[in-house]
């Protein structure tokens, strides 16, 4: 840490540091999802270690319990532990949702990017038109036919999700990007010879990231849903892989005798994506403030 | 004006030509051959039987001709006959679309009826627990699935009140009542996500145009509190919800699959699952360009009268 170019940050950071505390305090809704969402990774990393149960085991002589004893959640119609099964639920959503976000987000980004820098030219009109495309389609109409044309597969759900989040990252960094372009430090890279890729990677990506994060937060909330969504109409996660949509789905056939495996999952899933949604606005609200409410 | 109208007009006639060219060339490329899915487990069935299917179906043509007949085929509104059934795709969504169409204007409906009231209560009391508690309502509601909330509303109806929706579905021309009552819940539980969406929106935007100066001047001028808002407040806050509607309308139209699904309800989200479960190609790509067409001319007028609502829109 001897040279001048690792040193140079140390006073921001100390700055840094005193507006984070601020927003600690202002945000309490914010720093509580981000709890919960800290405690969801945790849950869905140990999910093996903390589950009492296997997922996927059959009890066939203990179907249908009632929440509470062994089964804190009770089991479903094959005698599965529902807890254990929502742990590693969790597994498969985060998992499906970061996958997801790194494709469809990398993606949209890199053409919003590019497609901003560029505005106006042949690239960005055919890029754009492309966007356009993909979003005149109703999202789960857009999943529905990618995904069970490609068959059910953890990875072809992402590819088919990867697709509903591309236009949403490829707005917000081309509107940025548009606006980035014209900035001065912009300029003077270009004047002092910059080449178009130094100046995308080292000017336009960086300032980029506020706007990427608040997106990524909300798109998380979607894409879990969405997730969900198929999983529930038998076209995403294959079972047995313990998923909450499929969960859901099994559950519909019981709701009447046995609404707990209905509750369970679908109040993970909306924990969740609260959990995203809020940290979403807080994010907002810190990044943008004139914008906050 | 006009020329905005046509100009916005052509450009999504262009959008639903891409996305037709998109799902015509996507359906074609993912593998799973459907006529041997059709044909497999058939006796008998031999390379010939196939390849006479395929030159049937029209699929032993290079790609770019199949497009080209089918775009030839689309705007004169044959949408080509259903593997399946050997229907025209068009009589198949012009069964469905209306259903789907009723479901949708119905959450539609149950959006801005509950999100309205909701988000000005929540501007007029801002602060309050009232508020506070709105507000909570209103971000819980854009976060919980609208299949678990129809889940939900069937189960605990049923265990509560011992009621459930009938079981088999009737037209609006059978059965009028019996097919509100059906509608009822996957309307509702559609229409949350934008009721909430509608709130929030409406709480900010009513509490910006409080803060105005034309507000102060309204009420310097010893107009009553109820004059202050019905006349002057509300009117101008509602503007920024109306760009909203076009959004939902992408949400809702979505959803209606999946509540279709759940509720048995025959619209075009039944169609089109079923449709992509069997590979019949003509049947999810008419339901696609529909879906499609359908969101986008929404749009369209959302566009158009938010400059009606607002004379401040300049089309540019």
């Amino acid at each position: 840490m001897s040279d001048i170019a690792a040193s140079a940050p140390l006073p921001r950071r100390t700055v840094g540091t005193r507006r984070a505390l601020r927003v600690l305090r202002r945000q309490p809704l914010g720093v509580a999802a981000g709890l919960v969402i800290v405690l969801l990774v945790v849950a869905a990393a140990l999910a093996p270690v903390i589950a009492p149960f296997d997922p996927t085991a059959q009890n066939r002589a203990d179907f249908l319990q009632v929440p509470g004893g062994a089964y804190l959640m009770g089991t479903d119609d094959l005698g599965r532990d529902i807890f254990s099964r929502v742990l590693h639920g969790a597994r498969t959503s985060l998992l499906v949702a970061v996958c997801t976000l790194a494709v469809g987000g990398a993606l949209g980004v890199a053409i919003g990017v590019v497609s901003g820098y560029f505005a106006g030219g042949w690239v960005d009109t055919l890029l754009q038109r492309v966007m356009d495309t993909l979003m005149a389609i109703p999202g789960i109409v857009l999943l529905l036919f990618v995904a069970a044309l490609l068959g059910p597969s953890i990875r072809n759900t992402v590819i088919a999700l990867s697709l509903l989040v591309v236009p949403s990252f490829n707005r917000v960094a081309r509107g940025e990007m548009l606006r980035i372009r014209e900035e001065l430090y912009v300029e003077s890279a270009r004047a002092a010879g910059c080449s178009t890729w130094r100046i995308l990677r080292r000017h336009g990506l960086p300032n980029l990231l506020a706007p990427i994060l608040v997106v990524t937060s909300l798109m998380f909330a979607i894409v879990i849903i969405a997730e969900s969504a198929l999983s529930f109409l038998g076209i995403g996660t294959p079972p047995p892989t313990p998923s909450w949509g499929a969960m859901l789905s099994d559950g519909s056939r019981y709701m009447e005798i046995a609404p707990w495996m209905v509750v369970f999952p679908g109040g993970a899933l909306t924990v969740a994506v609260l959990a995203f949604n809020l940290l979403g606005d807080a994010l907002r609200d810190v990044f943008d403030p004139k914008q906050s409410r | 004006m006009l020329e905005y109208v046509v100009r916005r007009g052509l450009y999504g006639v262009l959008v639903v030509a891409l996305v037709t060219v998109f799902v015509f060339l996507t359906l074609r490329l993912i593998p799973g051959d459907v006529v041997r899915l059709q044909l497999a487990d058939a006796p008998g069935v031999g390379p010939e039987q196939i390849a006479q299917r395929a030159a049937q179906l029209g699929l032993d043509q290079p790609l770019l001709t199949q497009l080209g007949r089918f775009v030839a085929d689309a705007v004169t509104g044959d949408f080509g006959t259903s593997f399946q059934s050997g229907e025209p795709v068009t009589a198949l969504i012009a069964e469905r679309l209306p259903t789907t169409l009723q479901l949708g204007v119905m959450a539609l409906l149950v959006s801005v009826v509950l999100g309205v009231p909701l988000g000005l209560l929540s501007a007029v009391r801002q602060n309050s627990w009232l508020d506070q508690g709105l507000r909570a309502v209103s971000v819980a509601g854009l976060s919980i699935p609208n299949f678990w909330l129809g889940l939900l509303l069937v189960t605990y109806l049923a265990l509560w009140f011992s009621w459930s929706p009938p079981l088999v579905y009737r037209t609006p021309a059978e059965d009028l009542g019996s097919n509100l009552v059906h509608m009822a819940l996957p309307a509702i539980a559609l229409g949350v996500t934008g009721m909430a969406a509608i709130a929030r929106m409406l709480r900010s935007s009513m509490l910006e145009v409080l803060r105005s100066p034309f507000i102060r001047t309204v009420r310097a001028k010893g107009a009553p509190e109820r004059t202050v808002l019905l006349t002057h407040a509300v009117r101008n806050s509602l503007v920024p919800v109306f760009s909203l509607i076009g959004l939902q309308v992408g949400h809702i139209l979505g959803g209606t699959v999946i509540l279709e699904s759940i509720f048995a309800i025959p619209g075009m989200g039944m169609l089109i699952f079923e449709s992509v479960q069997l590979r019949d190609y003509p049947v999810v790509l008419g339901c696609v360009v529909v879906y499609g067409a359908v969101f986008i001319l929404v749009n369209l007028v959302v566009d158009v009268l938010y400059g009606v609502i607002d004379p401040r829109i300049r089309y540019a």
